[in-house]
């Protein structure tokens, strides 16, 4: 099952993501980009390439936003395919994660994302659950 | 700071022609323009569904939405939203084919004036920097190519790299690429990948100046390295086409154009080196809008001054991404006349591929304009528009003057694409800008659940047409129910007086990313 939910939009593709912590929230909202935009081959490169993110911000939903978009530009500078996220440290203005991403040879990539906008951005929490909604630019 | 004020549930749109509608200044509390969207009835119903009636109003008819305005698009409200940036003159401008976007609608332009607080918007502008489009005439009739049309499109899906991941064959390194991003198409002409002409028929000649490596992030030029000279994915594409339609002999007399002549185009951007150009300032506008005080209702709509330091070194990178697509669609070319010589057995002079035009949809430029009788110094958003300046502009090539400048609209895969050219009216109403496209009338999704790619590929085969994607979803999700009519858009702005119809192409063979 899907950890996230897409929403309609006309020209581009929206998330919502539901998870019971903060963590989960930004690790399960990281993986929707893998999921949407890749899907897995034959593994020809084993290896697994772990990179540090660290990002911080005035306030959790421009740390989402500037989550998703340094998880895209790694993504894409490094040419790996993120399988796995490790988040050390949260709050609502700071994350520190380790991103395990497999080489992009071993993936057919089917569509490009290419970052992650404020439009109708939102991140909330309701009771014990958080929620988020993103918009991204295909 | 963001307002926080609760918006009207319903825009109240007034009829001010059959092409012409607005949306008045009072609709929001703090739009400093009228919105003015270029759209039939039949257009608008797309992105505005309505009752049957509409009521007389003074100054035109009124238009009451259905169900309290809550419409899947929200591109009308994007367009009232774009009408709060400090400095913006005129309208917020909206062409028919306008569709949802992030921020500034598909389809916006907004002009601000520079001295008077005018701003500049890398949201405004939109990640892909200078997505845009060339198109590419042959000597070649339509006889000559029918029966080899598949081996063409072949050859071009192999040469041309398409696709996410796909890496350019034209590799540069860092000191290259800094170079590439100053020259712009001038880079790929010296490289050997084509010609002075080339240049002459470039948007800007292919290098817009104040283009400013130094604001650029090291990232950014990781991410461009490995992609010059690719295609990309999503909506961009490669398609042989042919005329089908003259509308205007004097222009197709001018550009050298007639029935049955077969064509390229060329739809691709900045690629991962303008994506992250705009994720760059974009956050930085966002961290900036209480330093300028700029309250804006979206916060994709975050700017700064244009005479700011931060409005400066936006735009220096934005010219540097702006400079890198200029260069990728010249590589695009140049791999693409080498296609046609393989598959004609002649050389592209031969095969007469000569470059038509090529243009911007995606970009911010300071242009003078007459604002109330007078000419200012304006900052000229375009995302998912295009310029499309009249005749007797000294900004366009002098081989146009007299017909004014080409604007390149594409279609979508299955029906037609147009050339038109810009218009005096066009300077007078639209700061001289025009439709980018047929704009987008479903969501990939829904285009994916109404027909499967072998399905399309079927039809379009039954229709003459042979295509090839990179990605698995991309045909499916790029089908032409996917897009308004063509036709439709461009009945509208050759109405409305804003561009001018020169000849239709109907596809023939297409490469999608």
């Amino acid at each position: 099952m899907k950890n996230y939910q897409v929403l309609e939009h006309t020209a581009d593709i929206g998330i919502r993501v539901k998870a019971s912590s903060l963590e989960c929230l930004f690790k399960n909202a990281g993986l929707a980009i893998t999921d949407i935009s890749a899907e897995k081959q034959k593994t020809q490169y084993p290896q697994k390439h772990k990179i540090v993110i660290t990002q911080k911000a005035d306030n959790i939903e421009e740390l989402f936003v500037n989550w998703l978009n340094e998880l895209l530009s790694v993504s894409s500078a490094e040419a790996l395919i993120f399988e796995d996220i490790r988040i050390s440290q949260i709050t609502e203005n700071f994350i520190d994660a380790i991103a395990v991403g497999s080489d992009i040879r071993n993936y057919k990539v089917n569509v490009e994302i290419k970052a992650a906008a404020y439009h109708q951005l939102k991140v909330q929490k309701s009771g014990s659950l958080w929620q988020a909604e993103v918009i991204f630019d295909l | 700071m963001i307002s926080k004020e609760k918006m009207p549930d319903h825009i109240q749109l007034e009829k001010i022609d059959d092409y012409r509608w607005r949306i008045p200044k009072s609709y929001k509390q703090g739009m400093r323009v009228p919105g003015l969207i270029y759209a039939s009835e039949k257009l608008l119903e797309s992105i505005y569904p309505v009752r049957d009636t509409v009521s007389e109003v003074p100054g035109g008819c009124l238009r009451q939405p259905i169900s309290n305005g809550v419409y899947k698009d929200k591109a009308l409200e994007q367009v009232a939203n774009v009408a709060f940036l400090p400095g913006i003159v005129n309208n917020s401008l909206a062409m028919p084919d306008i569709h949802w976007g992030y921020g500034m609608p598909i389809g916006g332009v907004a002009a601000t004036d520079i001295e008077n607080e005018g701003v500049v918007g890398a949201g405004l502008v939109g990640y892909d920097i200078n997505c845009g489009v060339r198109l590419v005439k042959t000597n070649l009739q339509y006889e000559d190519v029918k029966d080899k049309i598949e081996n063409l499109v072949n050859r071009l899906f192999s040469d041309v790299p398409a696709g996410v991941g796909s890496e350019g064959n034209i590799r540069v390194g860092t000191k290259e690429e800094k170079e590439i991003l100053l020259k712009g198409a001038r880079w790929a002409v010296e490289k050997g990948f084509g010609t002075e002409d080339d240049l002459e028929c470039t948007e800007e000649n292919g290098a817009i100046q104040g283009a400013d490596s130094e604001v650029v992030s090291e990232r950014a030029f990781q991410r461009g390295r490995a992609q010059s000279g690719t295609l990309g994915s999503g909506n961009h594409f490669l398609e042989v086409q042919v005329i089908d339609q003259l509308y205007d002999r004097e222009a197709c007399d001018t550009l050298g154009l007639n029935l049955g002549q077969v064509m390229v185009m060329i739809h691709s951007g900045s690629r991962g080196f303008g994506y992250q150009i705009c994720e760059d300032y974009a956050r930085k506008m966002v961290e900036s809008l209480s330093k300028y005080k700029i309250n804006v209702p979206d916060r994709q709509l975050a700017c700064v001054p244009v005479n700011s330091s931060d409005g400066k070194a936006y735009l220096g990178a934005m010219r540097c991404a702006a400079n890198y697509a200029w260069a990728n669609r010249q590589c695009l070319m140049h791999l693409c006349r080498q296609a046609f010589e393989k598959i004609f057995g002649s050389s592209w002079q031969k095969l007469g591929m000569f470059l038509i035009y090529d243009l911007a949809h995606n970009i911010a430029k300071i242009e003078k304009h007459e604002v109330n009788g007078e000419m200012k110094n304006l900052c000229v958003h375009r995302k998912g528009a295009t310029r499309a300046f009249g005749p007797g502009s000294p900004a366009i090539p002098e081989r146009y003057r007299k017909i004014g400048q080409p604007v390149i609209i594409p279609g979508d895969m299955g029906r037609n694409s147009y050339l038109l050219v810009g218009t005096q009216k066009a300077m007078q109403e639209t700061f001289g800008s025009c439709c980018h496209g047929a704009g987008r009338l479903k969501s990939r999704t829904a285009a994916s659940k109404s027909i499967s790619s072998d399905m399309l590929l079927k039809e379009l085969r039954s229709k003459g047409i042979i295509a090839k994607a990179s990605g698995r979803n991309t045909l499916a999700e790029e089908a032409p129910e996917a897009y308004k009519d063509v036709n439709e858009v461009v009945d509208v702005v050759h109405n409305a007086g804003i561009g001018k119809r020169v000849c239709r192409m109907r596809p023939l063979g297409v490469i999608k990313g």
